[in-house]
């Protein structure tokens, strides 16, 4: 009850603020606002859900869907935008996290099985979704006649975003629920693995793509790939020694330092062109497999660190939804969606077999994979910026599908923890990830 | 000493001292990190550009919020002779506000300076600046006086943060009539803290840090949204929990403390990196700190004449390390107008280091009973 009252005062108070202005500030006054009433809003709403057996992340996300721009409007458009200068350090601190939680000296027994079963999973579910954009292009409404090299180049990237998991969701979702055992590692495992491949075929099929369409394409296509990937391990090394070194020897506001670190990783990663995800992966392998500190002022760090960041990000995209993307071509993205989800479950599936992978385990894989989030946003983004007239459609249905993974995809894989009796296996063993 | 007092103690021992970032005892941080904050600043290395004390404006409006609350605190969980205090350490700040800013008015105009707000305005917020004082800190073992200097020290920030709360609104561009401001910064700062009264005790961990970060954040933002003081709302904030029932300012206060320093650092690295030498500033420099200085002495003694049951006679010289207010309310105005407040945070911080190294000579020392 008091918890009801608190959220209601929270929000007519932030409402009196914003309608009783009546002008816009200038950005950063905004920022402050957005950022509190998104804390604590959102934070109340995700405990609330929780009660229903949903995953808290989905109260942030319904929370800052229903007051953003499109429904109450209590989180304004500029409120919206300003929420999303998180997004840069939350991924690089989920990144980190799931770095912390890879030991590979407990991996090491089922590496072997993982790779095929992410192998298998992510060919299946490429091929298949080529052949159907290929077979319904003429629903998709990317354009007619076409030439065929330009068609398949369209496809192709359609195909690269199309089949992007959400490392982020994964893993927030992972701790939200404090879970620990076979299901999410090997989801961990995958969604990581996926990442680095989609970062290497993105940058490959954006090269096809600049060919097909009458463009050069880039000389030093490898050497920016190399450093993009390489570099960003060796960055993210680098920190990750000198934050061990900084666990030993100083060992003092280790929560601050955390998100310190996070803040730099996001930011000299950005400005050196490196992949801020990878660079913090990196850290954290350094951290936990190299110069694993003693105990539990990382654990504490994390946890406290971590909530504020994760609740603020999940608001924030929350609020940024394109719900009217969704409207446009709705029947399009439901049915790509249904589309991707079963293939997803089928080639998850033949992987499993092939890996042999423990049941139940092996058939449940699949529904830690359906979220789609910021990663794929941004290489649309990248597409519509080269090519505003088809890459904008492509973007509009992707947005849609995102909207509708955001939703169903941490549903789903939290019953699937649930049914793994994984939640709440950190507090029985020795994780590090913490919780939300 | 009850819990009520602890809290006090705790707060104004740890937060407000030249100890508070486990610096030496003549080491002032205003001393270090200001300097700091010029070095990496945009007119320095640029390690800090424009764009990035852009972004760092977000995080000050929430440290603002977060001194507020610490002045309610402190000044809620006063009791005993408090009436007594509060008469001494408002007399003590009327006098230094009366001195600086008539000082600096008078010479605005016989200068004739190119002001982008009234003059009187400009004077103001230099004295309020000027009023606030940094406690020395106090063991357990001190004499009264040192005590009694503390406690006045952290009383005398009540008057410029609600002083200002008037000003801000008639500096700010929203018109907002100055009263109804007033009244709408402590409306705000004590709905937004009933809502976190209502939250804290009845969690723990992780998710009550969360709660206290979106509180000290609505509180911060509220204000600056509207243009108004977050110091101010703060205050009202802390105050409401120091009174309220139960342990809510007790845990703010634990909460607060792993933040505190982190928070004082990044104040005053952006003040620093914000700090650009103009005419103006450098002119309204030596009068700012001339006569706060003056206007410290002097309060003081007034101050013990008023109040002589509680106040030491030598209370000026503990009140001159100026600490980290007055430098809070000068960035404060340079949200709100940054043009004119760009030569009052010059001022006051270039006062501020000189009155610390001051401090050194001047203040006594620790001195046990």
């Amino acid at each position: 009850m008091r918890r009801l009252v608190a959220l209601g005062l929270t929000i007519a108070v932030v409402w009196f603020v914003v309608a009783g202005a009546g002008i816009v500030p200038a950005a950063p006054r905004v920022t402050a606002l957005a950022l509190g009433f998104s804390l604590i809003a959102a934070a109340l709403s995700g405990a609330l859900i929780e009660r229903f057996g949903l995953p808290r992340v989905t109260g942030y996300l319904l929370f800052g869907m229903i007051c953003g721009p499109y429904i109450l409007n209590v989180i304004t458009r500029p409120m919206a935008r300003e929420l999303q200068f998180i997004n840069g350090v939350a991924v690089v601190l989920i990144a980190f996290i799931a770095g912390l939680e890879m030991n590979f000296e407990r991996l090491r027994p089922r590496l072997r099985s993982m790779f095929q079963l992410g192998g298998i999973g992510m060919l299946g579910l490429y091929a298949g979704l080529f052949v159907a954009f290929w077979l319904g292009w003429p629903w998709l409404g990317l354009g007619t006649d076409v030439p065929l090299m330009q068609k398949a180049a369209i496809v192709a990237i359609l195909t690269t975003v199309v089949a992007s998991y959400s490392p982020t969701v994964t893993i927030a979702l992972i701790a939200e629920s404090r879970a620990s055992g076979p299901l999410s590692e090997l989801t961990l495992a995958i969604v990581i693995l996926a990442d680095l491949i989609l970062i290497l075929v993105f940058t490959l099929v954006m090269q096809f793509v600049r060919y097909a369409f009458g463009g050069t394409g880039e000389i030093g296509l490898f050497v920016s790939l190399s450093w993009e990937i390489f570099g960003s391990f060796a960055f993210g090394a680098a920190v990750g020694a000198v934050f061990a070194f900084y666990l030993h020897y100083v060992a003092r506001e280790v929560a601050v330092a955390l998100v310190a670190v996070c803040a730099i990783i996001a930011g000299v990663g950005s400005e050196l062109h490196l992949e801020p995800l990878l660079a913090a992966l990196a850290a954290g392998l350094v951290v936990e497999n190299i110069a694993p500190p003693r105990g539990d002022m990382l654990k504490e760090a994390v946890e406290r660190g971590a909530l504020p960041v994760l609740v603020v990000f999940f608001a924030a995209a929350g609020a940024s939804l394109q719900l009217d993307a969704l409207a446009t071509i709705g029947w399009v993205a439901v049915a790509v969606s249904a589309l991707r989800m079963a293939l997803i479950w089928g080639s998850m599936k033949a992987g499993a077999v092939y890996a042999r992978i423990d049941q139940p385990i092996g058939d449940m894989v699949w529904m830690g994979l359906v979220s789609q989030a910021g990663v794929t946003l941004g290489l649309t983004l990248i597409i519509a910026g080269e090519y505003p007239t088809w890459g904008t459609m492509v973007q509009t249905l992707v947005v849609s599908l995102i909207a509708l993974h955001q939703l169903i995809g941490p549903v789903l894989f939290r019953a699937a923890l649930s049914r793994a009796g994984e939640i709440g296996g950190m507090d029985r063993g020795e994780s590090l990830i913490p919780n939300p | 000493m009850g819990p009520a007092g602890g809290v006090f103690f705790r707060l104004t021992s740890s937060f407000r001292t030249r100890a508070a970032l486990g610096l030496r005892p003549v080491t002032a941080p205003v001393t270090v990190f200001l300097p700091l904050g010029i070095v990496l600043g945009p007119w320095g290395a640029n390690f800090i550009s424009l764009t990035a004390l852009g972004h760092l404006d977000v995080v000050i409006s929430i440290v603002l919020a977060t001194l507020g609350v610490f002045i309610g605190i402190a000044a809620g969980t006063q009791r005993g002779a408090v009436g007594r205090l509060l008469t001494a350490s408002t007399v003590e700040a009327a006098v230094t506000i009366l001195a600086v800013a008539g000082a600096v008015y008078a010479l605005m105009h016989a200068w004739d300076m190119p002001s982008p707000i009234p003059y009187v305005l400009v004077a103001l917020v230099l004295g309020l600046c000027a009023s606030a004082s940094a406690a020395p800190s106090v063991d357990e073992g001190d004499n009264r006086a040192r005590r009694v200097a503390a406690r006045v020290a952290d009383l005398d920030d009540v008057l410029p943060i609600v002083v200002g709360g008037v000003v801000l609104a008639m500096i700010g561009e929203a018109g907002t009539p100055a009263l109804a401001a007033l009244a709408l910064s402590i409306g705000l700062g004590v709905a937004i803290a009933f809502s976190g009264w209502l939250l804290f005790e009845r969690t723990a961990g992780a998710e009550r840090d969360v709660f206290v970060l979106g509180t000290l954040a609505l509180l911060g933002g509220s204000a600056a949204y509207l243009e108004m003081s977050p110091l101010l709302a703060g205050l009202a904030g802390g105050w409401l929990w120091a009174r309220a029932p139960g342990q809510t300012e007790q845990v703010v206060a634990t909460h607060l403390r792993k933040v505190q320093h982190p928070l004082v650092v990044l104040l005053l690295i952006t003040a620093g990196a914000s700090l650009q030498a103009t005419t103006a500033g450098i002119w309204l420099f030596a009068p700012y700190l001339v006569f706060r200085t003056a206007g410290k002495l002097a309060g003081g003694w007034m101050a013990s004449r008023l109040a002589s049951e509680v106040a030491p006679s030598d209370l000026g010289a503990y009140l001159i390390p100026p600490g980290v207010i007055g430098i809070a309310f000068a960035l404060n105005v340079l949200q709100v107008a940054p043009e004119a407040g760009g030569p009052i945070v010059f001022a006051v911080s270039a006062g501020a280091i000189v009155s610390e190294l001051l401090a050194v000579i001047v203040t006594p020392g620790p001195n046990p009973v």
